[in-house]
């Protein structure tokens, strides 16, 4: 085996261990929290089963012959994504509390950036994988014609996770002292989603009707430049939220 | 600046909730190699002086520096109830920056808990719970060692255990804090005694050969002082 040998004393040696030292607390944070939500399996088939009956009543709530099927749906996938991933926000730092491990954390050499990270990575996969068995019961309920556009629709759901997991994961860490942390995060965190969450509906409107990309430019860059403020915000923010 | 044999320096220390003051004005040097034991009636801010030592909680005012980084045994494990015993620990050691699954090992059985290493702490029961969590503030091996009512549900021989670890790491020269209200398991191995009434840290002085009586007559005393 090869080691890769990075020049330690220079600017871009220094550089690389941070961000090494960053991402291995961060990777170990992320894979905690998935292998004791594997264990326990509490948000994700709560998530789960909530994303499948809000899709199935939403499709069987419309009149067939006034509203096509078509005109709900991008609706209808955010909703659907957005709610049931709030479910698993709740959790990350639900985790924390038991036994004040937020403490253990913070007693670590780990920074409160690599804390952040790791919790929001971790959010991250769980959304994801939400949103992957999500989409193709979406597709099949409301059948529409995405497959050729796939890629743009995957996009945007990076894109509108990433914001929603970076405010959502700042937020469910300021909530999770709280007595009633599960009522406070969805009043807390929906305002700051209605703009990402419009943009992503926009977008994927414009996916399922073929519109050309350039109708769709502007509100991917809207929704770049949320996840860059959100992401930025909240990795700043996150210390002064954990700090008595 | 920090003397050089000191382990924990606090200089006029105070700390709030909201608008009522915890702590008040608390200055206190903890040498290398002595073990204090922080005495006081329930509410007399033994708790959030530890946490404020541990860099837990932020002081309003005044400034605190360990030497050596610091362990902390709170009320709560501070350890996750769905990983195992060694999981817990090889986690917090990850996030440490390192990979030691050989000091893991020595710790779990020097807290007599490798039979128990594989199952979940969930499981264990609050002896054992503890036991997990002193031994998660020995893995960094730290140069300051703050301990909240480190005996709480430990049977007698398990006591043993801690106490025998407080005394050898004295002798290694580390600085400890224990916070307790049982005092006469560790008059034995302590050296200095912190008197804290009302958030004031009414009184620092050395054992000077007293019993535990004698520490708890002293203590009724500052308390009627005011």
């Amino acid at each position: 085996m090869v080691a890769m040998r990075v020049p330690s004393c220079t600017g871009f040696g220094i550089w690389w261990q941070m961000a090494n030292g960053l991402f291995s607390v961060a990777g170990a944070i992320a894979a905690k929290d998935l292998a004791v939500e594997w264990r326990t399996k509490t948000a994700i088939v709560s998530s789960l089963v909530f994303a499948i009956l809000v899709l199935a009543i939403l499709y069987f709530a419309r009149d067939a012959t006034a509203v096509s099927a078509f005109e709900v749906a991008p609706g209808v996938l955010w909703v659907t994504f957005t709610f049931a991933g709030m479910l698993g926000l709740n959790r990350a730092f639900l985790l924390e509390r038991e036994n004040h491990a937020l403490d253990g954390l913070r007693l670590t050499s780990a920074t409160p950036s690599a804390i952040f990270l790791g919790k929001m990575v971790g959010n991250a996969v769980f959304v994801g994988l939400i949103e992957l068995v999500s989409l193709p019961l979406f597709i099949l309920f409301y059948d529409v014609p995405i497959w050729n556009r796939l890629p743009v629709l995957m996009l945007v759901v990076a894109m509108a996770t990433l914001a929603f997991v970076s405010v959502g994961t700042l937020l469910s860490a300021m909530v999770v002292r709280t007595r009633f942390s599960e009522v406070m995060l969805p009043v807390l965190l929906l305002p700051f989603l209605v703009p990402p969450i419009v943009s992503a509906v926009q977008v994927t409107w414009r996916i399922l009707a073929d519109r050309p990309m350039a109708e769709m430019t502007g509100w991917l860059s809207l929704l770049g430049a949320f996840d860059v403020v959100f992401f930025m915000l909240s990795i700043m923010l996150f210390d002064a939220i954990i700090t008595e | 600046m920090m003397p050089p044999d000191a382990g924990v320096v606090a200089t006029d220390v105070a700390w709030r909730v909201g608008y009522r003051w915890i702590l008040k004005n608390i200055s206190l040097t903890v040498a290398a190699g002595t073990v204090t034991l922080l005495v006081g009636g329930n509410g007399s801010g033994k708790t959030s002086l530890l946490r404020v030592l541990a860099g837990l909680a932020r002081p309003a005012k005044g400034s605190v520096s360990c030497r050596g980084g610091v362990g902390f045994v709170a009320h709560h494990s501070m350890l996750y109830d769905s990983l195992t015993g060694r999981e817990n620990l090889a986690f917090i050691t990850r996030l440490d920056g390192g990979h030691a699954p050989a000091r893991v090992d020595a710790l779990l059985k020097q807290m007599g808990l490798e039979r128990a290493a594989d199952q979940r702490l969930g499981t264990y029961s609050r002896g054992m719970t503890q036991r997990l969590a002193i031994a998660r503030a020995l893995l960094s091996d730290p140069g300051v060692l703050l301990l909240d009512e480190p005996l709480t549900g430990l049977d007698e021989a398990a006591a043993r255990i801690v106490v025998e670890v407080i005394k050898r790491r004295r002798q290694d020269g580390h600085a400890i804090i224990v916070a307790s209200h049982q005092l006469v398991e560790f008059m034995e191995c302590a050296t200095d005694i912190g008197f804290l009434v009302s958030g004031k840290l009414a009184a620092w002085e050395p054992v000077n050969g007293r019993d535990a009586g004698a520490v708890m007559h002293r203590l009724r005393d500052l308390v009627a002082d005011g």
